[in-house]
């Protein structure tokens, strides 16, 4: 009993400790992002929450069976000078502890299972919903070796870049975006069994969809805070499923601004547009 | 001729042979000498060639003719170098085998290591050679050491000791078998020839479609790799089942057994899958036939590649769960707890594995499948759980010796829960769709296959050393080093789960400037755990042939494979031996193991 009692309060300090430690970590970072470091969209804080709750839990399972391994190598050892002999106990059973163990374990799977999992993906679907989506702002979204290219079909954008000629994805805060995902190549539309599995990911949204050639592919989600590549680098577009030698290079900056200052690039984006096609003589997707 | 050295002639004359004659029946003016269709026939007249030569002719391919089995085993170390029905031989050579493919790929991840400490190109060319070095080190990796080690070698050397029989039902099957891992290791880390492959160890499609000609060594590499560990499982399974000696019951079978029979089932049932699988991409890419392409199904191939994919990493970890529960009650002089709750554990594990396959596609998959994946996701960790129950069970009011062993027993249960932990946020698909495919996942399996199979595998190795070699090792530099890998393992891996979180990717030798601090340190961890793992190699090496020698039955073990003399006798038991009692019973009271008039009964 007292070996019993001795894990139970060793685990209760040592599980403390890590537990405080635990909490502390979920509650730093900018918005408390915690483990995420920094989560700027709606579908990253639902990601977010299911892995706070679930770190508190893992913690204080994981040091309770360290506890336990630990408590018996120390306690039972045989210790130095001494003959090793036969245990004294030989108990192959004990009921309530075989029990408590499995009733334990399918509980807590079974909890883990309705939440976070089956609570956090009713939100995620939730967010996917037209009603939640009403207003969104459509970025067609296509893949290929290697490079993102973002348009605008509501603001007749076709591809958005930088004033360097870069792509780049520019998205107004607390505004609902519906990205439109196909593994396409604008440029060699004729080739598409030469198309491969691209994963569109941006960090600091928390979340990314794989991006299948054949298939069109809808994510929708809202970002939550005015930040750009600049200021935090887990802001950007990744490609996160291997696309061949050009793979690390798939990526392309955010910005996530006012309503105001979307509109103001709006505006130069069709104006750059403009330009570009002016100098060109054709309108055309040789972009 | 030593047959190894016949082998690799003949496999590398008969390679030549039919790939000019391929290119004689199609003599188009633009065929280059090597094409992807001669060199694939190629490929197969040479593993032919070569599994004739180390042996096969006169043992396995003249009786089958009808003509009479010739073969003559050399003596002495030499035996080691060629075809042999010893199933002692045979494990030590899958052990050597995998052992090198450890080598192979580690040295290959070492590399990886180096060109991850900087965030631009240093050691290697292009960002599709590191791609190639990648995909080396998975799958030598996984389908040479992972899912062989302790299977082929030492399923095969201990196996048949510890159920007390003198050989396997047939060993014939495992006696060719061991020869295709180094001819596996050899074609995968030959891909680099054909211009390597860019897909990593899954070979996803469509992109391994559009890559270079390296695929197909990939492919190749594969289909000869797991055909050796289906014809050891067929070998391990048909022996467990019919050669236990006489009072070896189901409820009597060792713990290690049993593990060995649920990983060679799941072998059996899945390994076909994905050999059928790599046939139809080598078709695809042959023929060609757009099965796996935007005018096909490219989900089809993950579909196809991870319902054998996850299976397999069970195969890798369930029998170090069952090292786990051998070696516990023998160090603790213990009975094992609960052993009907661990057994049920492995077979459910087993069970269970086959239903789990799409939380590696969260990110791709319907959301209507979301949910069941995720839920048998996290109730695999049930069963799996059942072994620390009784290992937790078992060292309770023990008398625990804590020798190299013991420890690495112990850290491998510390590393393994981790990586099950860590398994749990993957399951959970909204943190899933932020930590899939980044170094989280990377650090999660490499906690469960390093952190579980490999520290197992290294326990078993000084466990069973004396068995082996008749030697024993250093306790204190077994001890050393044990630390050493775990302090350096932990440091290492523990770091991938940050990086992950903080946004690096996979498959990238190129990235984000503000992960360069975390990856140096990374890196350091990393060569300071290879050198540790070429250390225990060094030490093992060293108390083979000069460590003190050991008594017969060094641990006071009770299984069976101790109650021979060690190290093992060209004839494991001279007389069979009947067991009375149960292996994992111990105390002052326990009766003996073997039948106290098994000598009358022999006669």
């Amino acid at each position: 009993m007292g070996d019993l009692v001795a894990v139970f309060v060793i685990w209760l300090v040592a599980g403390g400790l890590a537990e405080w430690a635990t909490v502390s970590w979920i509650n730093s970072g900018p918005w408390d992002s915690g483990p995420y470091f920094y989560v700027a969209s709606n579908l990253g804080t639902v990601g977010l929450h299911a892995f706070d709750f679930l770190l508190e839990f893992a913690v204080a399972i994981f040091m309770l069976v360290v506890v336990m391994i630990a408590y018996s190598a120390v306690r039972f050892r045989v210790r130095r000078g001494e003959r090793p002999s036969q245990a004294p106990s030989q108990s192959r059973y004990n009921g309530t502890f075989v029990g408590v163990w499995i009733v334990g374990s399918i509980v807590l799977n079974l909890l883990f299972w309705i939440h976070p999992t089956a609570s956090g993906l009713e939100a995620v679907y939730a967010a996917q919903l037209p009603q939640n989506n009403k207003n969104a702002l459509i970025v067609d979204v296509a893949a290929r070796q290697w490079e993102w290219i973002f348009s605008y079909p509501q603001y007749g954008i076709q591809q958005a870049v930088n004033n360097q000629g870069f792509d780049a994805l520019w998205l107004p805060v607390n505004r609902p975006v519906e990205f439109v995902l196909k593994s396409y190549d604008p440029a060699h539309n004729y080739e598409n069994i030469d198309y491969v599995i691209h994963s569109f990911w941006i960090p600091a949204f928390g979340v990314k969809e794989d991006v299948v050639p054949g298939q069109t592919r809808y994510l929708y989600l809202i970002p939550t805070h005015i930040t750009s590549t600049k200021t935090n680098e887990m802001v950007r577009v990744q490609c996160a499923e291997v696309c061949g030698g050009g793979h690390p290079y798939m990526e392309a900056d955010v910005h996530v601004v006012t309503p105001q200052a979307f509109a103001a690039w709006v505006q130069h984006q069709k104006h750059l547009q403009a330009s570009i096609l002016n100098l060109e003589g054709i309108v055309g997707d040789e972009s | 001729m030593a047959p190894a050295m016949r082998g690799v002639l003949w496999g590398l004359v008969a390679f030549f042979v039919f790939n000019a004659a391929t290119l004689a029946v199609d003599p188009s003016a633009e065929s280059p000498y090597a094409s992807q269709v001669s060199v694939t026939v190629g490929w197969f007249a040479a593993m032919i060639a070569y599994l004739l030569g180390i042996g096969g002719l006169e043992a396995v391919a003249r009786p089958m003719f009808g003509l009479s089995d010739t073969w003559r085993e050399a003596p002495g170390w030499r035996r080691y170098f060629g075809f042999s029905t010893d199933h002692k031989v045979v494990g030590l050579q899958y052990m050597l085998a995998s052992a090198g493919g450890f080598l192979v790929a580690g040295l290959v991840a070492m590399a990886m290591r180096y060109q991850l400490m900087t965030p631009y190109l240093t050691i290697f060319g292009s960002t599709s050679d590191y791609l190639t070095a990648v995909g080396i080190h998975g799958t030598i990796m996984m389908f040479s050491v992972a899912t062989v080690f302790m299977v082929g070698g030492l399923g095969n050397y201990l196996v048949p000791l510890m159920i007390g029989t003198n050989r396997t039902v047939f060993p014939k099957l495992s006696g060719l078998s061991v020869w295709l891992v180094p001819f596996g290791i050899l074609t995968v880390a030959l891909s680099p020839l054909l211009g390597g492959f860019t897909t990593g160890w899954r070979g996803y499609q469509p992109l391994a479609g559009s890559d270079t000609n390296g695929i197909l060594f990939y492919y190749l590499g594969i289909v000869a790799l797991t055909t050796s560990s289906f014809m050891v499982a067929l070998n391990l399974t048909t022996t467990i089942i019919f050669r236990r000696a006489p009072g070896v019951t189901w409820n009597r079978l060792p713990m290690f057994a049993w593990g060995i029979l649920t990983v060679s089932l799941l072998n059996l049932i899945w390994l076909p899958e994905i050999q059928i699988t790599y046939l139809m991409n080598l078709a695809e890419r042959l023929v060609p036939l757009n099965l796996f392409n935007a005018n096909g199904s490219p989900a089809m191939y993950l579909d196809l590649f991870w319902l054998f994919g996850h299976p397999e990493v069970y195969i890798v970890v369930v029998p170090a769960l069952a090292v786990w529960n051998e070696i516990l009650p023998v160090m603790g002089k213990k009975s094992l707890f609960a052993r009907p709750v661990a057994v049920l554990g492995l077979v459910f594990v087993m069970l269970l594995s086959g239903l789990v396959w799409a939380h590696h596609m969260f990110t791709n998959i319907r959301a209507t499948e979301q949910l069941p994946f995720s839920f048998f996701t996290e109730m695999i960790s049930i069963p799996t759980g059942f072994a620390y129950l009784a290992a937790i069970g078992t060292l309770w009011r023990s008398r625990l010796q804590v020798n190299t062993p013991t420890l690495l027993v112990l850290m491998s249960m510390f590393n393994f829960l981790i990586g099950g932990l860590t398994g749990l946020f993957l399951a959970d698909v909204p943190i899933n769709y932020q930590i899939h495919n980044t170094f989280w996942v990377v650090g999660h399996f490499h906690y469960t296959i390093i952190g579980g199979m490999v520290f197992s595998s290294l326990a078993a190795m000084y466990y069973w050393l004396p068995k082996f070699s008749g030697r024993m090792f250093n306790e204190f530099w077994g001890k050393f080093g044990a630390i050493w890998i775990f302090i350096a393992f932990n440091a290492t891996f523990g770091n991938f789960f940050v990086l992950g979180l903080r946004g690096m990717n996979r498959w990238v030798p190129v990235y984000p400037g503000y992960l360069v601090p975390e990856n140096v340190w990374t890196s350091i961890a990393a060569f300071v755990l290879g050198a540790g793992f070429l250390f225990h190699a060094a030490h093992l090496w060293w108390a083979w042939y000069r460590g003190e020698k050991a008594d017969e039955n060094p641990w006071g073990a009770r299984t069976l494979e101790w109650q021979t003399s060690s190290p093992t006798p060209e004839v494991n038991f001279s007389r069979p031996p009947i067991v009375a009692a149960n292996f994992y019973s111990y105390g002052d009271d326990a009766p003996p193991v073997l039948w106290a008039g098994d000598a009358s009964h022999a006669d």
